[in-house]
């Protein structure tokens, strides 16, 4: 008992992206906390308000989470001050006695706040990278060099698919040791199949996904009138909007196919499942993916999966259920006519029973933990050591990282001075009555 | 230390697997990074090797522009200060139109008659259009100062010359590449609004009318004739533009010293400096291509 107080570490979560939204990022920052809180450690949520929500809430299991008053400015993301974040931060870890904090998303600016904050106060850091990006076009070099500033001085990495390791290293310029491979789950209570499956002798293919470039929209409105007219028990039913939906809709009248192609709008998370047990084939088409989450939900409730061939998609299910195609529509009419002639064969209770085994939050969070162990292991680094690895970030960008670190540091003495440590109240620790015994 | 252990135990230990499902692979840690690691990375694929000789070849297009519109500078300011007359004017637009007929029917762009007589029509109306407007661009800047026409003169030739469509598909030739871009029709655009302030100085309508003529032509056509002799043949390009350049830089020289040293230095910077500079910095080009890639679609999206 003594011993597991003493593992116990105490973790700030830091993101732009958390729960009211619906996402891959909030799904796992909140099912990673809800299972380490299971293992005794104390977890905290920062992000940003939403809307009316702003201050201190509680979830599930006493999770606390800190709606900072701050407006998001462009696509969930806070507007980037630098310096605004510092006192905010640094009052909540004294408050909560944090010991690390694990910052997600790349794309997320309060991440990489924060991130800079815990390593000026001398926080052990952890990052976990979500999403794929290129390095041709402007807004990836940007975002890459942004990267490689937090990374440089962050204790250990953690990216969720292979691909995505390859990718992470590359744009950042890590050693690879120092980056880990803990990929999503899915919670297989929420998502069960059907007690029996869809009556007919028609097949119902389900599409998910917002209606975007990204995900692939442009490549359904080629392949879906193709495999109607090829195969005339096919059914489709697509969930989701997005700027793409006019382009489907303008699909469904041009081919008549209104009996046979059915828009549900934005479908709930609550209501997803109820969706997808109504079908038998789930369709992925994205062009990018680092792990796609909706083919473990799909697969979970056991139905077959068609995916393009992209990103980290060919890691995430073993080959007997998954059908893999080229992001092409005659590729991909292929890909549907295969996983029609092997639909017999499946078995959706035993698909849901594998997926079990194979994904577990609770083994996510075990080898969440082992990396948490190894960042807290890693030496302390004086601020001189610390500045080196910034200024080999480039010829001009290393020295103005330094520069802004520099002041950092300097605000930092300023904040200790003026709102000393010892003012501020520190939360005493207390554990629901469900944990006792 | 980790390749000793993994010799030993080699037999027992499965092999390790490029797959998220299953928890933690027996016999690896997380952070495990295999000898496939990166192997599906492609670098420079799309790189083209570049050729110093061809690089100062395809320079000389650039150079060849850059001397035609110096070229009708001089004429303005010729005519400003009278050194030319109306009728001087009239006898070179008539030739310069003669030329790019002869020019464009020679390099193999098949002029039946009746294509001929819809040219002549287009050009007639146009002609038509310009006299009858001389008169109003006549006075269209007598409020305004002249230095500040000189310097928005100046200012719109240097836009000009920036924005250029150097590949030469501002005026759609028949064969040229793609559509003109929003950049080439703002070059184009001032231009044509530096001739009007030009001719706008001038004593009278017909100075006006023959100035606007001429500069009109060759903004408009000199893009499509060039083009049209560099597809014919590369050697007769090269020896046009050669001539170009040795006139126009005697014309200069005798109007200007210090604008004729501008001018030469602009030449060899363009024909020499800037090819030597692009090959050395083509070595630090790292092109990176990867199963991490967003995948581009094969066909075109017509909305």
């Amino acid at each position: 008992m003594g011993e597991q107080k003493e593992r116990r570490h105490r973790i700030l979560m830091v993101s732009d992206f958390f729960y009211p939204n619906f996402g891959g990022v909030e799904n796992h920052i909140y099912y990673l906390s809800q299972c380490l809180l299971k293992l005794g450690h104390k977890v905290v949520v920062v992000t940003h308000a939403y809307g009316n929500r702003s201050g201190v809430r509680y979830m599930t299991g006493g999770l606390k989470v800190y709606y900072l008053p701050w407006k998001p400015f462009l696509m969930q993301n806070t507007l980037p001050t630098f310096y605004g974040t510092l006192p905010i931060i640094r009052t909540i870890l004294i408050r909560e006695k944090i010991s690390l904090v694990h910052g997600h998303q790349a794309f997320s600016t309060l991440c990489h706040e924060a991130l800079m904050h815990a390593r000026t106060m001398g926080y052990k850091v952890v990052f976990t990278d979500h999403s794929l990006y290129g390095f041709a076009d402007v807004g990836s070099i940007h975002m890459n060099k942004v990267l490689q500033f937090t990374l440089s001085d962050v204790n250990q990495t953690i990216c969720v698919s292979h691909t995505s390791k390859e990718n992470t290293v590359l744009r950042s310029g890590l050693p690879p040791e120092k980056v880990f491979v803990i990929p999503n789950a899915v919670d297989t209570a929420m998502f069960k199949p059907a007690a029996k499956r869809p009556r007919g002798n028609e097949i119902v293919i389900v599409v998910i996904s917002r209606l975007v470039y990204r995900k692939g929209a442009d490549l359904l409105v080629e392949v879906i009138p193709e495999v109607c007219r090829l195969y005339p028990y096919v059914r489709f039913i697509i969930g989701g909007d997005g700027p793409k939906r006019v382009r489907l809709e303008e699909m469904r009248e041009k081919h008549f196919l209104q009996d046979r192609v059915e828009m549900l709008g934005a479908v709930p998370h609550a209501q997803v499942r109820s969706v997808l047990i109504s079908g038998h084939i789930f369709l992925n088409s994205s062009l990018t993916e680092a792990f796609c989450i909706a083919i473990l939900e799909a697969a979970s409730c056991g139905l077959l999966t068609v995916s393009t061939r992209v990103g980290g998609v060919p890691e995430v299910l073993p080959d007997d259920i998954i059908v893999l195609a080229k992001p092409d529509p005659s590729h991909m009419v292929q890909a549907i006519k295969k996983a029609i002639s092997i639909l017999p064969m499946i078995d959706p209770q035993v698909m849901h029973n594998r997926m079990k085994e194979l994904y577990d939050w609770h083994d996510v969070a075990k080898r969440t933990e082992i990396v948490y162990d190894c960042a807290l292991n890693c030496a302390n680094q004086s601020l001189l050591q610390r500045l080196s690895r910034y200024l080999s970030c480039g010829a001009w960008a290393g020295k103005l990282f330094c520069f802004v670190m520099i002041i950092d540091l300097l605000l930092w003495h300023l904040l200790q001075l003026w709102q000393p440590a010892e003012d501020i109240e520190e939360v005493p620790d207390f554990t629901l009555p469900c944990d006792e015994g | 230390m980790d390749t000793e252990i993994s010799e030993k135990t080699s037999g027992t230990r499965p092999k390790w697997r490029k797959v998220a499902y299953g928890g933690m692979q027996l016999g690896f840690d997380d952070n495990h990074t295999d000898e496939s690691f990166l192997e599906d990375m492609v670098m420079n694929a799309n790189v083209v090797k570049r050729n110093m000789l061809k690089v100062m070849q395809d320079s000389v297009s650039i150079s060849q522009y850059l001397c035609i519109v110096a070229l009708v500078g001089l004429v303005w300011t010729y005519t400003l200060r009278s050194v030319l007359d109306e009728n001087s004017l009239l006898l070179l637009d008539v030739g310069l139109l003669g030329l790019g007929f002869a020019v464009l029917s020679l390099t193999g762009e098949m002029i039946s008659l009746k294509l001929l007589l819809h040219y002549l029509l287009n050009i007639s109306f146009f002609t038509t259009g310009l006299y009858i407007l001389a008169p109003v661009y006549h006075t269209l800047t007598r409020s305004i100062s002249s230095d500040s026409i000189w310097v928005v003169t100046v200012l719109l030739l240097l836009l000009h010359l920036f924005l250029h469509d150097y590949s030469g598909s501002t005026v759609r030739a028949p064969g040229a590449l793609q559509n003109p871009t929003l950049t080439s029709c703002i070059s184009l655009n001032a231009s044509i609004v530096a001739s009007v302030f030009i001719a706008s100085r001038l004593p009278s309508r017909l100075h006006v009318f023959a100035i606007m003529l001429f500069s009109l032509q060759v903004f408009l056509f000199a893009p499509l004739v060039t083009y049209c002799i560099k597809k014919y043949s590369s050697c007769l390009h090269l020896c046009l533009s050669f001539c170009l350049m040795t006139v126009t830089l005697g014309f200069v020289y005798s109007l200007h010293r210090l604008l004729f040293v501008t001018l030469l230095g602009l030449l060899v910077f363009v024909n020499v400096v800037c090819p030597y500079w692009l090959i050395r910095i083509q070595e630090y080009k790292f092109e990176i291509n990867g199963p991490w890639d967003e995948a581009k679609l094969c066909f075109d999206i017509t909305d």
